[in-house]
């Protein structure tokens, strides 16, 4: 279907504010991360020479490893977020009262709007090492110190907003999930997990992906939790960028590394659509 | 069914201008002498001391904005907005005056401007490149090895100490963006080296990251504040105003006087900034602030010691009083250019080298 462009006009204001806001700082960002930086200065000079350095930089093993780092406690938070939020969300459209789904929706709602920092630092004093559930951890052998213990405490403060986002956008996806086609399965057999498996599930997998896209979204670019739940020793990238531009003042690094975030972030988002869209058809 | 008219809603928006203005001008009260000056400021116990100084004088208010992360954290908001940044004087210290300094930002300072720079030593100002005073300094404090006694499973005596494995998990430690990267030089002078070759000091650094015993790397003051007073961590290395709040409260034993346990000073100050209109106000405040009597007021709440040499020190900071003998053997200082020069390359090495590890 073409679009009528009698309604095309509609859309300039949003274009002015994406071309204003979005593109023309892109624009500058991607100018600055070519510029020679001299240490010691704030950002680099406007007669700064251009160069390839700050990316060149970047191709180190520790860097890759940030990538690689913030990339894998992305993604398996997203992916436990949704483990969490197709239940949950299943259970709101097909089990709960009208009445009580929309307090519930409400209840989700209110939840992404509670500050981060709020959130983040409830669960430091919860969790962290120095809260009240520090005996029972060191009780169970765990260092609340550890490693491994601050990357899962990262992962939940990131569920806190992955579980309503994802719950939310899922709620639509089960609506239009044709409840008989289950009802069908189990008549004809089909234990209820198996029906699941095969009928929900499936038909549910366009969902799915943009509930996990807008999850490994904002996780990768996450700043507030790493910084707070991280202890300085896990760090993701936006770190890394925050530390070049308000620390360093060094821009043209910042500035690279947020590009080669962004496009990244944009490949495997264009690359997790495609093979979803290939393999489920709608 | 009634009917609202034109004239209706005139008379009643009238009616509704009239209570506003009128009724707006009984709270209106007298217009204040005092001058509206916006300063930066650092949190805490810093800007209590502050405003404590702002209560003793009547010809300048301040408008206080605070520093949000380290002291370079406000340069590109400077930068963005220039010559239109709104912040007549901005508090922090050589690594962030070097900055300014080289963006042309401030105006110099002179005793005709500044009187009371007269007392404060003349060697601790910095300087450009022509050797105009570029910066007013209000107070020394140290960046030195620390522990909290009542807690920690170990003595710390020395920078070996910090290796013990009773102290897993158990240290806080300044990240890339803390105290200029002076740990890192701490740790070169242990093993031989200086700030110029800090190579040793990265190798100790590693050592020390692999041996699991940093719990936190703090990368805001807050974070060492709260880690030690928790007790998730027991000591490590720290600037003075994120042990002033602490050792009110626990036993901090602050290692400034130990051989083989390296002392830094810092001088605290202000910058005042040439393109704001209301320059006399604020060098009117400074000279104010950095008073004998402010200094001494500054140093008791602040936790850091006065410059002038008139202000007297409290005995909570005796332990950054150093006779002349007690300077050569503990406090070394670096070349401020060389650090400052090498911040974003230990940045670079940090994250490359160290992070990994943690």
């Amino acid at each position: 279907m073409k679009p009528d462009r009698s309604s095309l006009p509609l859309l300039f204001p949003a274009a002015a504010v994406f071309l204003g806001f979005f593109f023309l700082p892109l624009a500058g960002l991607l100018v600055e991360s070519f510029r020679l930086y001299t240490p010691g200065s704030i950002g680099s000079s406007a007669d700064a020479p251009l160069t390839l350095g700050n990316y060149t930089e970047l191709k180190t093993p520790a860097f890759a490893e940030f990538f690689f780092e913030t990339m894998r406690i992305s993604f398996l938070t997203s992916i436990a977020g949704l483990v969490f939020a197709l239940p949950l969300a299943h259970w709101m459209t097909r089990r709960l009262p009208s009445r009580w789904r929309v307090i519930a929706v409400g209840f989700f709602v209110t939840l992404m709007f509670l500050s981060v920092l709020v959130r983040t630092y409830a669960l430091e004093l919860t969790f962290g090492a120095a809260g009240p559930l520090r005996p029972i951890l060191l009780s169970l052998g765990i260092s609340p110190n550890g490693r491994g213990y601050i990357e899962v405490l990262v992962g939940a403060g990131l569920l806190h907003y992955i579980v309503p986002m994802a719950t939310l956008t899922l709620l639509g996806t089960i609506q239009n999930v044709d409840p008989r086609l289950f009802d069908a399965a189990q008549s004809l057999g089909a234990p209820g997990w198996k029906a699941h498996l095969t009928i929900t599930l499936p038909l549910s997998m366009r969902g799915l992906l943009a509930a996990f896209l807008f999850a490994f979204t904002f996780s990768i670019s996450a700043f507030v939790i790493p910084m707070i739940l991280g202890k300085g020793r896990v760090l993701f990238i936006s770190n890394l960028i925050y530390n070049r531009f308000s620390e360093t003042a060094n821009y043209p690094s910042g500035a690279a590394i947020s590009i080669v975030l962004f496009v990244v972030a944009l490949a495997i988002v264009y690359v997790i659509s495609r093979q979803v869209n290939k393999r489920w058809q709608p | 069914m009634t009917q609202i008219t034109r004239r209706q809603t005139l008379k009643g928006a009238a009616a509704t201008v009239g209570v506003t203005l009128f009724g707006g001008l009984g709270s209106i009260r007298p217009a204040s002498a005092a001058t509206e000056v916006t300063a930066v400021e650092w949190g805490g116990d810093v800007v209590n001391a502050m405003k404590k100084i702002e209560e003793n004088q009547d010809k300048v208010q301040i408008n206080w904005v605070l520093h949000q992360g380290g002291s370079g954290a406000i340069l590109p908001k400077i930068k963005a907005t220039w010559p239109n940044a709104e912040y007549d004087y901005v508090a922090g210290w050589e690594g962030s005056f070097n900055g300014m300094i080289k963006e042309d930002w401030l105006v110099p300072v002179t005793v005709d401007t500044v009187p009371n720079l007269a007392d404060i030593p003349q060697k601790i100002i910095v300087k450009n490149a022509n050797g105009d005073w570029m910066a007013v300094p209000r107070a020394i404090g140290g960046i030195y090895f620390a522990y909290r006694k009542d807690i920690s499973p170990i003595e710390l005596k020395s920078i070996d100490d910090l290796f013990d494995p009773s102290l897993k998990g158990k240290i806080c430690w300044p990240g890339p963006t803390q105290s200029m990267m002076l740990q890192i030089v701490a740790l070169a002078l242990h093993a031989g080296g200086n700030e110029h070759n800090t190579d040793p000091g990265w190798a100790l650094m590693k050592k020390l990251a692999e041996t699991g015993n940093i719990g936190r790397v703090g990368v805001t003051d807050t974070d060492f504040t709260t880690s030690l007073t928790s007790g998730e961590t027991v000591g490590g290395f720290y600037s003075e105003p994120q042990l002033t709040a602490v050792a009110k409260s626990f036993p901090v034993e602050r290692l400034t006087k130990n051989e083989g346990l390296p002392v830094f000073l810092y001088q605290s100050g202000f910058a005042i900034f040439k393109n704001r209109p209301n320059l006399e106000a604020t060098l009117q405040f400074v000279n104010h602030s950095i008073s004998p009597e402010m200094s001494s007021v500054y140093a008791e709440i602040a936790g850091e010691a006065p410059l002038n040499v008139k202000a007297k020190t409290p005995d909570s900071l005796k332990h950054l009083a150093f006779t002349p003998e007690e300077m050569d053997k503990y406090v070394y200082v670096p070349d401020f250019n060389e650090v400052l020069n090498q911040q974003d390359a230990w940045t670079k090495r940090w994250e490359n080298e160290i992070a990994p590890l943690l």
